[in-house]
């Protein structure tokens, strides 16, 4: 990245973040292996509009992990296009937008390096060659959106932290980049209700706030609490992909891709209810039903 | 296990067990007290960093203990060298992350790893890896090598390695995390079967609805046990529940939501079925 495209990116934004739209177009790619390559994603097409928020689900070896490292640029699909903000990739400003796709990984704890919690949350927004001040507001930032004040984490050994500590601590350390679309890749995984829980009110917030979100995850309950939207992978390919769908072909599909229903869901239909119309949370199930 | 000198002796008997890692300030487990019989299920739950994958690693003699009133495995003494290595071959370990037990260049090798450590004759091995291939749904993968695999299907190749071996009791570390619904009901299923044929399993799980068949809850607090009781008993005391960091399975997090609400359930259910008998039986 040269030093002018550097400063055109760290170039301040109007305060709200706005949202990215995200759409693929017949996304295809596939791993090299010796024998012969492995299709991971073919002809894969949807679009998430600014500020939506969409549940990647399929079985395990669907291609979710894949197509999330493609859409953020870091495998280059081999034929179709992930265009970002109406941009395609021989777009001028393309290079840019991909700054602004932020991508957590699967166990993001486990590529934690620094010897602080504020250097390693830094090393993002420096590679991005943002001036130190600004780098440094970003952090704090983003250390007190996960739930981690800087007067108490931003001096501490990231080994020192818990698990759930430190998958927080990662996650800023994407946020400070400031994505205005936010990839995730399974982060519920392993963490306990308690730390779910305070994630699943961060990712609230940056939803309130007009991050795009699209998030990777086998679980019903959360990708329904937490996304508008759907997208089902099957074999690589998208075997469903908008509105969530609990009619009886819902479920058949829903079942097909070694998925389940959210149990709001499936509460609603055993109560003889709309299913289509299930509450998000306890909470809102407790207000309808009492 | 008709030759066993004592038949109530439990296969894990542990007693004022402790664990510091090299250069911390504190102990990852702290006079820890637990005995688990053959044919039981417990289950071990608490916030990230309370001490359950540190307790499955000792239990599997993966680790020595840094003090104990008494620490055994199937008969081993878990505090000596020699006790810990006969430990692992009696106590199978599932780690949290299959990336780092997944030794071999294909499925059915790292399957069969275990067995020819053991010296297995080669056609008991091959029925074996077989038999275990199909019980995890890993029979068309046989020879994918495993950095080909899926997050889920390698903890699925890692679990029919563990239970390949021959094991008089099963520790498993979150086995599901990683898995799609449907594979986590094969393990789930998996594991109640196995549990049926009399082996003894700890379950370290963050998950509370798995928690709810065990037999046994123990629930971890910055390494000491903070609970000790059956499934019920644990989520019935709510403030504890969210002190340790834990949460109630759905439905019971339905129910309180419900009585806030000033529409209290008989009992507190912490299943769907036992949610929808609590709705229609209320007024």
């Amino acid at each position: 990245m040269s030093r002018r495209e550097a400063a055109a990116s760290a170039a301040p934004r109007p305060s709200g973040l706005a949202g990215m739209s995200l759409a693929c177009r017949d996304v295809s790619f596939s791993y090299e292996e010796a024998r012969a390559p492995i299709p991971a994603l073919r002809d894969v097409s949807f679009v998430l509009p600014a500020g939506g928020s969409l549940a990647l689900m399929g079985a395990s070896g669907s291609g979710k992990s894949t197509l999330l490292q493609v859409i953020r640029g870091l495998d280059a699909p081999e034929s179709g296009a992930v265009v970002l903000d109406g941009a395609a990739p021989v777009d001028v400003g393309y290079a840019a937008r991909q700054r602004e796709v932020g991508l957590v990984f699967q166990a993001p704890e486990l590529q934690l390096f620094a010897s602080t919690a504020r250097d390693d949350v830094a090393f993002g927004p420096r590679r991005l060659g943002w001036p130190e001040d600004r780098v440094s507001t970003a952090v704090e930032e983003a250390l007190d959106v996960v739930g981690l004040p800087p007067a108490h984490f931003a001096e501490r050994h990231p080994y020192t932290l818990s698990g759930g500590e430190q998958r927080r601590l990662a996650l800023a350390g994407v946020l400070a980049m400031r994505p205005r679309l936010l990839l995730l890749d399974e982060p519920f995984v392993s963490l306990d209700p308690g730390t779910r829980r305070q994630l699943v009110g961060i990712l609230e917030r940056l939803k309130a706030a007009g991050v795009t979100l699209l998030l990777a995850t086998h679980d019903a309950d959360l990708a329904w609490a937490l996304c508008e939207e759907l997208l089902v992978l099957r074999e690589g390919r998208a075997a469903a992909a908008g509105a969530w769908d609990f009619s009886a072909a819902g479920g058949r599909l829903l079942a097909a891709n070694r998925l389940r229903e959210p149990f709001f869901v499936e509460l609603w239909r055993r109560l003889g209810r709309d299913p289509q119309r299930a509450p998000r949370t306890a909470a809102a199930a407790a207000e309808d039903l009492s | 296990m008709t030759s066993s000198p004592d038949e109530t002796a439990p296969l894990l008997d542990i007693r004022g067990l402790h664990y510091r890692y090299a250069g911390a300030s504190a102990d990852a487990l702290a006079d820890l007290d637990l005995q688990v019989h053959e044919g039981e299920l417990v289950a071990v739950v608490g916030a990230n960093g309370s001490g359950k994958s540190t307790l499955a690693r000792l239990l599997g003699g993966l680790e020595k203990p840094t003090a104990a009133r008494l620490a055994r495995a199937c008969g081993h003494d878990l505090l000596a060298d020699d006790g810990r290595i006969a430990a692992r071959r009696d106590v199978g370990v599932l780690f949290q992350n299959p990336e780092n037990q997944l030794v071999a260049q294909c499925v059915e090798d790292d399957v069969a790893f275990g067995l020819e450590n053991l010296a297995w004759p080669p056609a008991d091995i091959r029925r074996r890896v077989d038999e275990m291939l199909a019980r995890f749904g890993l029979e068309e993968l046989h020879l994918r090598e495993p950095h080909m695999l899926s997050g889920g299907q390698k903890q699925r190749t890692a679990l029919a390695g563990v239970i390949a071996v021959p094991r008089r009791v099963l520790v498993l570390d979150e086995p599901t995390a990683m898995l799609d619904p449907a594979g986590r009901d094969e393990v789930l299923a998996a594991v109640r079967e196995l549990h049926g044929e009399g082996l003894a399993v700890v379950y370290v799980t963050q998950e509370m609805d798995e928690a709810v068949g065990a037999d046994r809850v123990v629930a971890l607090e910055r390494g000491t046990e903070a609970y000790a009781g059956d499934a019920d008993g644990l989520f019935a005391d709510v403030a504890l529940v969210r002190r340790l960091g834990l949460g109630l399975p759905a439905a019971g997090e339905l129910a309180l939501a419900l009585a806030e609400r000033g529409r209290g359930l008989r009992g507190l259910p912490l299943t769907m079925d036992a949610l929808l008998e609590a709705l229609g039986g209320a007024p």
